[in-house]
């Protein structure tokens, strides 16, 4: 046990330091009170922002960690929805079922991911035919929804009803004492994305953080030196893939739970351009950064799109692009990696200055 | 003695072009086996396919007595043969430490691993850059990092692709010096070199390929001795086939 | 089989091998030359369909408001080119995210100032009964054009002194500079025309479908597959692809119908891509040796 622990602080990953794992246990306190505090809405809306985080940490280990650009988050947060959909609705809201059905779709896009992930890296697809394969996989698989408009569109109970999506899906409930049971919406949903939330995430930072997590970054830097030094990289990246589809597909359960619905338009154009834009604003390379980049990109996003849709999507459009061509590694990596330069700009700038001088006292007194 | 790496028959063919043609060639446990030969004497092709990296047109390979022919490279590097490529391949981007020990950890657990990770700094020069980004270092330094990520996990067969290119003299000397002490101590090693005065401080036995095919073998002053192979190197024209 | 049905099936298999081909040109080339993938190709196809009915209904023959299509879209891309694609030639995993900020740009832009659908022009030429089967002649038109474009191709690769200079900067493009040819206007002409050809091809279309900002959705997959299926030499791979995929579509289409037509597609270059590597350019090459 302690040696995972252990494992929670590493090389790959930023905040080893008691400042950071104390502000870390803060954040973590004020999250947990704030229900008391807070007013429904912002209640909700917090969580509505967590069941995001997922899937950007789940694209952070893929592309970050793992290094291949994978376009299929969305595929696997929409599949995942809709399995869970399909298995709530039919099983009924009782005696747990959702969970039941939680865990069913998670399987279900493990298992998908899996199939993918194996043609595609055991195919020894690489670099932009990754983004290319996932993005097309994504965007059929969204087509295909779409037209499924029909009665005859149905699994058992659940009518996948085309465009305009699934609703009317049990929110995610365990049975409590005396017949009674806990319906996850409002603060109860909150906390379970909260808890869920911190579990994934320090779980993230023991597996990126381990041998596995060595060899992973290794593979990005220098594939074929991977395998010359006797690992077979497709095993590590098809695991990277896995798991970060399955938090992808997780974040759709919950999405799913969360709003009681789930359509086509979740998976295709915008919305599979959301997983990219979070991540590589924040840092894809660190947890950390991926996780504060996305929940400031939601937040931008939200306050935007009161103007309209197309305006908040133009300009964050804009930031990707902007991000991408002067900070490619994402903005709080940069101010990581470069704080002592940053914090300390005026002593360097004293310094240079001084020896500069110190050079030219030299050269003049010869 | 007992022999280490065997290729029997070993050729590739690539379209028309025969890089490698034929090979038998035997290493035997212990040596320090230089593999000489003109430029497109098929080389780096022989190296590529001993490590896996794309099947044999015919022939096999043997090492320690296993068939690994149909091996993927990374077991092959499990079984223990490493190798030092031409152009430095370190983990640019990740500390000079973090290398190594990516290059150890599966043969080694806490706390060997950071003994052995220190042990390997030390005997390269590098225990002042550890924490350094791999590809800031200077290149003679590169080289040597990757020298000791291809000792590290302790390797029956160490394969070195010309691991003095680039090299000014004193590291060359350094790394002859280097390899001749991993061969007293029981490593048995390959390597592909041009540089000949390399070649004849550190070999023992010299294998000479030309056009894809073993061309002469002996030890060095046999070799430098022999006309026929003066001639494939001044290109005077050569015997034909 | 009856005769008209063979003659149908004929007709289906053109029909889908114009589409790739006139849906993949584009993004082949620049594919074959640069190494990236334009994320934006959808909103050139969608961009090259909205010049074109713009034109036409402003009043120029339906022709040549496809050619001011293709135009627009072309000096569009060499002017993307030139501002914001040139930076990415040497991280090609980065111009995947930053022409996909393009496209998102592009279509957003496109909403908002166009709103989500326009008058279309319809389609020209009526149709052609053979057997009991109408067949549109529009359809039969575009596979000449699709053939056209290819023969087009390779005339310009092959046989103009900007093809021998784009060829070179394929092959080796630091020798190719080395050796006084313009690499920088190269690219920024290979854009363009690789933009020219997906608004090209969203004009072609424009008649026979809706219009709309996403309208290049319907494109993409099939051009992304067409592209990896060929392989990077746009002359020799895309046509045995288009080919083969065409044939696949088309059965699996006829079978199971539209959606599992596409989907085909998917399965298709999955198994393309584990069997052929380097697509069908590479096992042509093997084969030719």
């Amino acid at each position: 046990m302690r040696a995972f622990l252990s494992l929670l602080n590493g090389p790959q990953t930023f905040g080893s330091s008691r400042g950071f794992w104390a502000t870390a246990i803060a954040v973590f306190l004020v999250a947990l009170l704030f229900p008391l505090v807070g007013d429904g809405y912002t209640v909700g809306n917090l969580a509505y922002f967590g069941v995001w985080v997922f899937m950007a940490l789940g694209l952070s280990l893929i592309w970050g960690y793992g290094g291949m650009l994978s376009f299929g988050q969305t595929a696997f947060f929409g599949l995942a929805g809709y399995s869970y959909g399909v298995i709530a609705i039919n099983l009924g809201a009782n005696y747990g079922y959702p969970v039941l059905a939680l865990f069913c779709a998670l399987v279900i896009a493990a298992v998908l991911a899996l199939v993918l992930g194996y043609f595609m890296i055991y195919g020894r697809i690489t670099g932009v035919f990754v983004g290319i394969v996932t993005l097309s996989v994504t965007l059929t698989f969204a087509t295909f929804l779409n037209q499924t408009a029909g009665p005859e569109w149905r699994i058992g109970r659940a009518r996948l009803n085309g465009y305009n999506g699934m609703t009317r899906i049990p929110s995610l409930s365990i049975p409590w004492f005396d017949g009674d049971k806990i319906t996850f919406r409002g603060p109860a949903l909150y906390y379970l994305v909260l808890v869920l939330l911190v579990l994934c995430y320090l779980g993230l930072r023991i597996m990126v953080n381990s041998r596995f997590g060595n060899v992973l970054v290794a593979i990005r830097e220098n594939p074929e030196r991977a395998e010359l030094l006797g690992y077979d990289i497709r095993r590590y990246q098809l695991v990277a893939f896995v798991v970060g589809s399955t938090l992808a597909g997780l974040s759709g359960v919950l999405y799913t739970a969360w709003g009681q619905f789930i359509v086509p338009a979740a998976m295709a154009l915008p919305a599979a351009a959301m997983p990219i834009i979070w991540v590589a604003v924040g840092g894809r390379k660190d947890l950390t950064a991926t996780l504060i980049g996305t929940l400031f990109v939601l937040w931008l996003f939200q306050t935007l799109i009161v103007i309209s849709q197309q305006y908040a999507l133009i300009v964050i459009g804009a930031l990707l692009l902007v991000t991408i061509l002067v900070m490619p590694g994402g903005y709080i990596v940069w101010v990581v990696e470069n704080r002592d330069a940053i914090f300390n700009w005026r002593r360097h700038r004293a310094e240079r200055l001084a020896e500069s001088r110190a050079v030219a006292s030299d050269g003049a007194s010869e | 003695m007992t022999v280490l790496l065997e290729t029997t028959n070993l050729s590739k063919h690539f379209g028309g072009l025969k890089a490698v043609d034929d090979l038998s060639l035997a290493v035997q446990e212990g040596e320090l086996h230089c593999l000489i030969g003109p430029n497109g004497a098929g080389k780096s092709t022989f190296f590529r396919l001993i490590l896996g990296r794309y099947p044999p047109t015919a022939g096999t390979v043997r090492f320690c007595g296993e068939d690994i022919t149909q091996l993927h490279a990374a077991a092959r590097i499990r079984r223990g043969i490493s190798i030092k490529m031409q152009v430095p391949g370190v983990f640019a981007e990740l500390p000079v430490r973090q290398n190594l020990v990516i290059a150890l950890q599966y043969r080694f657990a806490e706390p060997e691993l950071t003994r052995e990770v220190d042990r390997l700094l030390a005997l390269v020069d590098l225990t002042a850059e550890t924490a350094k980004q791999a590809g800031q270092l200077a290149h003679g330094q590169k080289q040597w990092l990757e020298i000791a990520m291809a000792i590290g996990a302790r390797p029956k067969l160490l394969l070195l692709d010309e691991p003095t290119a680039g090299m000014s003299p004193e590291e060359t000397y350094k790394t002859g010096e280097m390899i001749v002490e991993l061969n007293r101590n029981a490593m048995t090693v390959l390597v592909v070199e041009h540089d000949m005065a390399f070649v004849r401080q550190i070999a023992r036995q010299v294998s000479v390929l030309h056009l894809g095919r073993l061309f002469a073998q002996g030890s060095i002053d046999q070799i430098t001795d022999n006309e026929a192979v003066q001639e494939i190197y001044l290109g005077k024209g050569h015997h034909g086939h | 089989m009856q005769p008209t049905e063979i003659v149908a099936f004929v007709y289906q298999i053109s029909d889908v091998f114009a589409f790739l081909v006139l849906a993949a040109a584009g993004l082949a080339i620049i594919f074959g030359m640069m190494g990236i993938i334009n994320m934006a190709h959808g909103e050139f196809i969608a961009m090259g369909g909205y010049v074109t009915t713009y034109s036409y209904h402003a009043g120029a023959p339906l022709a040549l408001a496809m050619l001011i299509g293709a135009v627009a879209c072309g000096l569009f891309g060499v002017f993307l080119e030139r501002t914001i694609v040139r930076r990415f030639y040497h991280r090609p995993i980065d111009s995947l995210v930053a022409t996909w900020g393009i496209s998102l740009i592009m279509t957003q832009g496109a909403l908002l100032l166009l709103g989500s659908g326009a008058p279309g022009v319809g389609t020209p030429f009526g149709s052609v009964s053979f057997g009991g089967a109408s067949f549109s002649v529009y359809r039969l038109v575009l596979v000449v054009v699709a053939v056209a474009v290819l023969v087009g191709l390779y005339l310009l690769f092959m046989k103009t002194r900007f093809g021998r200079h784009a060829r070179a900067t394929m092959q080796n493009a630091a020798m190719a500079r080395a050796l006084g040819v313009p690499v920088n206007k190269i690219y920024s002409i290979t854009f363009g025309l690789g933009a020219a050809l997906a608004g090209l091809a969203g004009g072609l279309y424009a008649p026979t479908m809706t219009l709309s900002p996403m309208m290049g959705t319907s494109f993409v997959i099939e051009a992304f597959v067409t592209v990896v299926a060929g392989g990077a030499d746009i002359l020799i791979g895309t046509p045995p692809a288009a080919v083969a995929l065409a044939i696949i579509k088309a059965t699996a289409t006829a079978f199971y119908g539209q959606v599992y037509g596409v989907m085909s597609l998917l399965v298709a270059v999955c198994l393309v891509v584990r069997l052929m590597p380097d697509g069908f350019t590479g096992w042509l090459i093997r084969r030719r040796s």
